[in-house]
């Protein structure tokens, strides 16, 4: 409880990250066991979807755009400063669809919902409400966590498919327009850019953002302590803080084995 | 704590009463989209890549291969028609470039064609390919070719090195003292000559005191030219008169055409008196008896034939005396 609750320590605590990968361990294990899904772990993983993506889906559809031309425009321009103008396409594809979008995404969900889940399961174990389950031969884990946990993971990958389809499009009338004749050169140029490896990381990637964003910030709530409310904030910021540097550390490690 | 009142009012639980009643298709409609899109796009990339067309290989053998990586295109006229799929370095030290051709696009292959590795100043390499001739047979799959190498990058230490020697060539006809250097010099003396008074011919021969000379030289050419004009006058003189001895009534030419007509007339004196002797050759013929006074008609006529004999001796004198070109002096008598 006192004991150095401060958010950032969470971040250095190897007691907290091995915590953190039990449960992942855990929790993706019963996440593909079907026996997980019954009629109110759906329920509970159709709400899920719905407050993580449904809800968020205008606001991120008009984020994705604005940072789609955004980046277009910016790399489209600077290219043509450089004389560079013929690889502007394939350099957008890339780095927009195949980096920023995902990241974007991830950290969208991560705000809408990350702490969402980890204050309610911080609340929950408070409470004492997963132990009351446990007391109960009913797996806190089955049918409270893991429908969350696979719907956020699902959620990411739904949003991001979706800004990817956004920025694909946008990329398309923004260099072709409204015109069917760049198709078969922008039909070349995707090809180069999303080859067999580029796609398996691309999709590797997109996992691991969902699997974070649902795992690490519910995990951190487990560790609120039962009946001591101000535990509350500091493990709900903490689960955040952990999650952020999940993030940068995922984004950084793909980078590295695609590009070093 | 631990009872079910407490659990309905967990948040989600309060939220749950604010869920709209279609969420299970809302929900489902998002995933099916996702799936969808993810489905068409693995089609659309595996399309794009050639997976579901039929395709063909070629191999490029190529001493170097730097610059050209896999997925590179092989271009033809601009339009790519095919890309690469392996790059192995042989064991004889040569690489071997795998393109993949659709066979749609392999109509543009043929035997001859040619195929260069064009490497830019900027960005990436480029395969192509040439084809000269598209009657000519058409490529066979897994053929291996040769391939050229045109390497921008490779030209320029050499261009530069080239550049050096030229511009240390220039620093040296620039250099002050060098040979360009001098001869601007001379140029200008000359120039500065030719201004001065004596113009090009100062320049021409280095100096007034030369060129004074030559115009000295030039002077007594014109005196000589003055005098040879009045010689040359004289001699029309001597000509003019020439021509009235020899042409003139009563030259020369004309006593010699006197003098011819009148060795005619002499001529034909003589031919009268030989038909006259034929006459009295005729009669002495016919008169044989009387041979005294024949003879005495012969001796008359003998002193008239040796008269006029003499006549003739003295006029080829006379024309020998006239006509002094002429050296045959020889009369032929009829």
């Amino acid at each position: 409880m006192s004991e150095s609750k401060s958010a950032g320590m969470f971040l250095f605590r190897p007691r907290s990250w091995r915590r953190v990968l039990r449960f992942a361990g855990f929790a993706i294990v019963a996440a593909l066991s079907p026996s997980t899904y019954g009629a109110q772990a759906r329920e509970v993983a159709v709400r899920q979807i719905y407050f993580t993506a449904w809800q968020i889906l205008p606001g991120y559809t008009v984020a994705a755009a604005l940072l789609s031309l955004l980046l277009i425009e910016v790399v489209a321009a600077s290219a043509r400063k450089y004389g560079i103008a013929q690889y502007s396409l394939e350099l957008v594809l890339s780095v927009l669809v195949l980096e920023l979008v995902p990241l974007m995404t991830a950290l969208f969900v991560a705000l809408r919902s990350g702490a969402a889940i980890g204050a309610e399961i911080a609340l929950m174990s408070v409470r004492g409400e997963l132990e009351d389950k446990e007391d109960a031969a009913a797996s806190p884990l089955h049918a409270e966590l893991v429908p969350r946990i696979a719907s956020a993971a699902l959620s990411v990958a739904s949003l991001t498919t979706l800004g990817c389809v956004i920025a694909v499009l946008l990329t398309y009338l923004a260099f072709y327009g409204f015109t069917p004749a760049g198709l078969p050169e922008f039909t070349r140029i995707v090809s180069n850019v999303f080859d067999g490896l580029e796609l398996t990381s691309f999709c590797l990637k997109c996992l691991l953002f969902g699997l974070a964003v649902a795992i690490i910030p519910a995990a951190t709530g487990l560790e609120a302590e039962r009946g001591v409310l101000k535990s509350l904030p500091a493990v709900v910021l903490g689960g955040l803080v952990k999650l952020f540097f999940a993030i940068l550390v995922i984004e950084v490690a793909s980078l590295m084995v695609k590009y070093a | 704590m631990a009872e079910q009142p407490d659990k309905s009012s967990s948040p989600a639980e309060i939220a749950g009463g604010l869920l709209p009643r279609n969420l299970g298709v809302k929900v489902g409609i998002l995933i099916a989209f996702t799936a969808m899109v993810i489905g068409s796009f693995i089609v659309y990339v595996l399309y794009a890549r050639g997976v579901f067309e039929q395709t063909q290989s070629l191999n490029l053998i190529a001493d170097n291969a730097e610059g050209v990586n896999v997925g590179t295109d092989l271009t033809f006229a601009g339009f790519p028609i095919g890309r690469v799929r392996r790059i192995t370095l042989r064991d004889d030290g040569k690489v071997r470039i795998s393109v993949s051709v659709p066979v749609s696009e392999a109509k543009w292959l043929r035997a001859s064609s040619v195929f260069v590795i064009d490497v830019p100043l900027f960005g990436a390499a480029k395969l192509r390919a040439f084809t000269a001739n598209l009657q000519d047979e058409p490529l066979p799959d897994r053929t291996e070719r040769p391939v050229l190498r045109g390497d921008t990058a490779e030209e320029i230490p050499r261009l530069v090195a080239t550049m050096r020697s030229v511009l240390e060539n220039l620093d040296q006809l620039t250099a002050s003292g060098a040979g360009l250097q001098q001869s601007i010099n001379n140029v200008r003396a000359l120039t500065e000559r030719l201004t001065g008074k004596y113009g090009a011919l100062g320049g021409m021969l280095g100096g007034e005191d030369n060129a004074r000379k030559v115009i000295a030289l030039i002077d007594r050419a014109n005196t000589l030219l003055g005098s040879l004009n009045g010689v040359a006058l004289k001699m029309d003189t001597v000509l003019a008169k020439t021509d009235r001895a020899v042409l003139s009534p009563g030259g020369l030419v004309e006593e010699t055409q006197k003098a011819v007509t009148q060795a005619n007339v002499i001529l034909g004196d003589v031919r009268a008196s030989l038909k006259r002797v034929d006459g009295i050759l005729a009669d002495a013929q016919v008169i044989a008896g009387n041979t005294k006074a024949a003879s005495t008609d012969l001796v008359a006529l003998r002193a008239e034939v040796e008269a006029s004999l003499r006549k003739v001796a003295a006029l080829i004198d006379e024309i020998n005396r006239k006509w002094p070109f002429e050296r045959d002096t020889k009369i032929k008598l009829p």
